[in-house]
């Protein structure tokens, strides 16, 4: 049924469409221009595809997508999903042929097996590569429900390894070495080779301000993991306590999303960069 | 079936104003340049000092973990980095565990080599100067295999050619030849290095990030298990400042900083419309 609404739909969507057409024109005419029209020494403008077709023509490409991407930014569109769709699809198709297998397979596996340069390479290959090998190939029976418990043997021995070397290391690294950290500043303080006036600056620089800092990671430590802690009302002095917690979290949060906008707006220069430089080539 | 009226299409004027003054905040320093003052942070000149202190001759292994979807933010750090290293006469030696980022990488260093070769009139020679040992499979095995026996780990270069052929690469066998370890991670590769690598083999590890995980990294500096940070775009504009070059980082913390005070003011007014509106007794 139209009604007069429907008319005004139809009517907003020709214009999009005639925008569309106008900017895609504007694109394609500006591209033309930035990439292969020069300058010569005498002033006069001629036409070149210069040294690096492709480059110029990737530029445009990358140019138009990252001009489509944006385009999200007035609605949802045909031309952003298909660049969204292509983004998944080139990323994928490119793991997996390029990285997959000229990265890893072909110089790790398919190389040492059937290019080996000597028959010493191929028997080293033979001795040292043959079982990951066999316990990678294993990993694919995970596609089958009646062979997939094969891969079992695959994975047994990626957790067996991986647990014998992470958790010594990582509970070194990242628990120990931590909680040394949290308390050296006191150990400073108390058995430091320097013993400078009370009340002095060099005591206020080099003793009491590490031992506050110290005290303020532990104080903000404990108050956070309180305020987790479930197994036990928090009342009075607690709700304080773990108030306190909501307070050190609420500054990490600010301090995230501060790091995260600056991160994001930082994407958004990148861009603007590219578009100035290679696809317009401003000078610099 | 009487069909549902249409809503009449709303156009939040609001969204399109914020669009607008962002798109403003990062064009126009790229049209007016407006030198914003920023001094480097403590965390990015403990990076630069410990790279300064290095001889000549030295290894510095840079780990390009990142691919291009972060590039705005970690390749300003790759070239200063390299810069740094090309000037002390220091040999960095590339690699990555991020294989969407393999050609990226290789246009940094082949775009820095021939840059740093004009500003300091020297020529940097590939295998010999600096060197691109390019991508494998493993991340924290690797890093460990790296550790026994980096010449193992990397029987090639990215180039095929043989590593224990290369003049950069004459006194290096393990990771503990490094004289400086700096992570460039989208991820979370830093963690793997200092796990894996620094505490267990005992070289000093820098680490540049995107400023979405920069805040994850201090508790590691103030450890000490990492010697110095380089968070987003800012970091990057510090090592350049240090450096005293200038580069996409300086260029992009002008736009940076005016899409801050944006932001800041945006936020003050926004909270300032909600007190209003509090005061007078609204609900929303």
């Amino acid at each position: 049924m139209t009604t007069p609404q429907n008319k005004s739909n139809k009517k907003t969507s020709s214009v999009e469409m005639a925008v569309l057409a106008i900017l895609a024109v504007v694109f394609l005419v500006v591209s033309l221009l930035a990439q292969f029209i020069v300058k010569d020494a005498d002033g006069h403008y001629y036409f070149t595809t210069g040294a690096d077709l492709r480059g110029s023509l990737g530029v445009i490409l990358a140019a138009g997508l990252t001009l489509v991407m944006y385009s999200f930014l007035y609605r949802d569109n045909a031309l952003f999903k298909i660049a969204e769709n292509l983004y998944v699809g080139v990323a994928l198709g490119y793991m997996v042929i390029t990285i997959t297998w000229r990265e890893a397979l072909r110089p790790e596996v398919y190389d040492k097996f059937f290019n080996a340069p000597t028959w010493g390479a191929f028997r080293e290959a033979l001795l040292y590569r043959s079982v990951p090998v066999i316990l990678g190939v294993l990993l694919i029976t995970r596609l089958s429900r009646k062979h997939g418990w094969i891969s079992r043997y695959s994975y047994a021995l990626i957790i067996g390894y991986g647990a014998g070397v992470g958790i010594p290391l990582t509970t070194h690294s990242f628990i120990l070495k931590q909680l040394y950290a949290g308390v050296a500043p006191l150990q400073d303080a108390i058995v430091g080779k320097t013993s400078p006036a009370l009340f002095s600056w060099p005591w206020f620089a080099d003793v009491a301000y590490p031992v506050f800092l110290t005290a303020l990671v532990v104080v903000g430590t404990v108050a956070v993991l309180f305020y987790f802690f479930y197994s036990i009302e928090h009342k009075r002095t607690g709700r304080t306590f773990s108030q306190v917690g909501i307070f050190f979290l609420m500054v990490s949060f600010g301090a995230s999303f501060g790091y995260t906008v600056m991160g994001r707006v930082s994407l958004l220069i990148g861009r603007v960069q590219f578009l100035l430089y290679e696809w317009l080539k401003i000078p610099k | 079936m009487s069909s549902l009226p249409l809503q009449p299409r709303r156009i939040d004027l609001s969204r399109w104003v914020i669009y607008g003054l962002v798109c403003l905040a990062v064009l126009l320093p790229y049209v007016i340049y407006v030198e914003m003052p920023f001094t480097p942070s403590k965390e990015a000149k403990g990076l630069y000092d410990q790279l300064e202190a290095l001889k000549k001759g030295d290894h510095v292994l840079l780990a390009f973990d990142f691919d291009p979807a972060s590039q705005a933010e970690l390749r300003p750090m790759g070239r200063a980095l390299l810069l740094h290293c090309f000037r002390k006469g220091v040999i960095p030696v590339v690699m990555t565990f991020w294989p969407n980022g393999l050609n990226m990488d290789k246009e940094i260093i082949e775009k820095t080599a021939p840059e740093a070769g004009k500003m300091w009139s020297r020529e940097f020679k590939n295998g010999r100067d600096y060197v691109f040992l390019g991508f494998r499979p493993g991340d924290t095995s690797f890093i460990l295999l790296m550790g026994e026996n980096l010449k193992t780990a990397f029987d090639k270069d990215y180039y095929q050619n043989p590593t224990q052929k290369l003049p950069g690469l004459t006194d290096v066998n393990t990771l503990k030849d490094m004289k400086l370890v700096v992570d460039l991670a989208a991820g979370a590769t830093v963690q793997a290095w200092i796990a894996w690598g620094s505490d267990r083999f005992g070289f000093p590890l820098g680490a540049g990030t995107t400023a979405v995980s920069a805040p994850d990294m201090y508790p590691f500096l103030q450890s000490r298990q990492v010697v110095g940070l380089l968070g987003g775009l800012r970091g990057a504009a510090d090592y350049e400042v240090l450096l005293n070059v200038n580069g996409d980082g300086r260029l992009g913390m002008q736009a940076q900083s005016f899409t801050h005070l944006l932001l800041v003011g945006l936020i003050l007014f926004a909270n300032v419309v909600v007190f209003i509106r509090w005061i007078r007794g609204g609900k929303d």
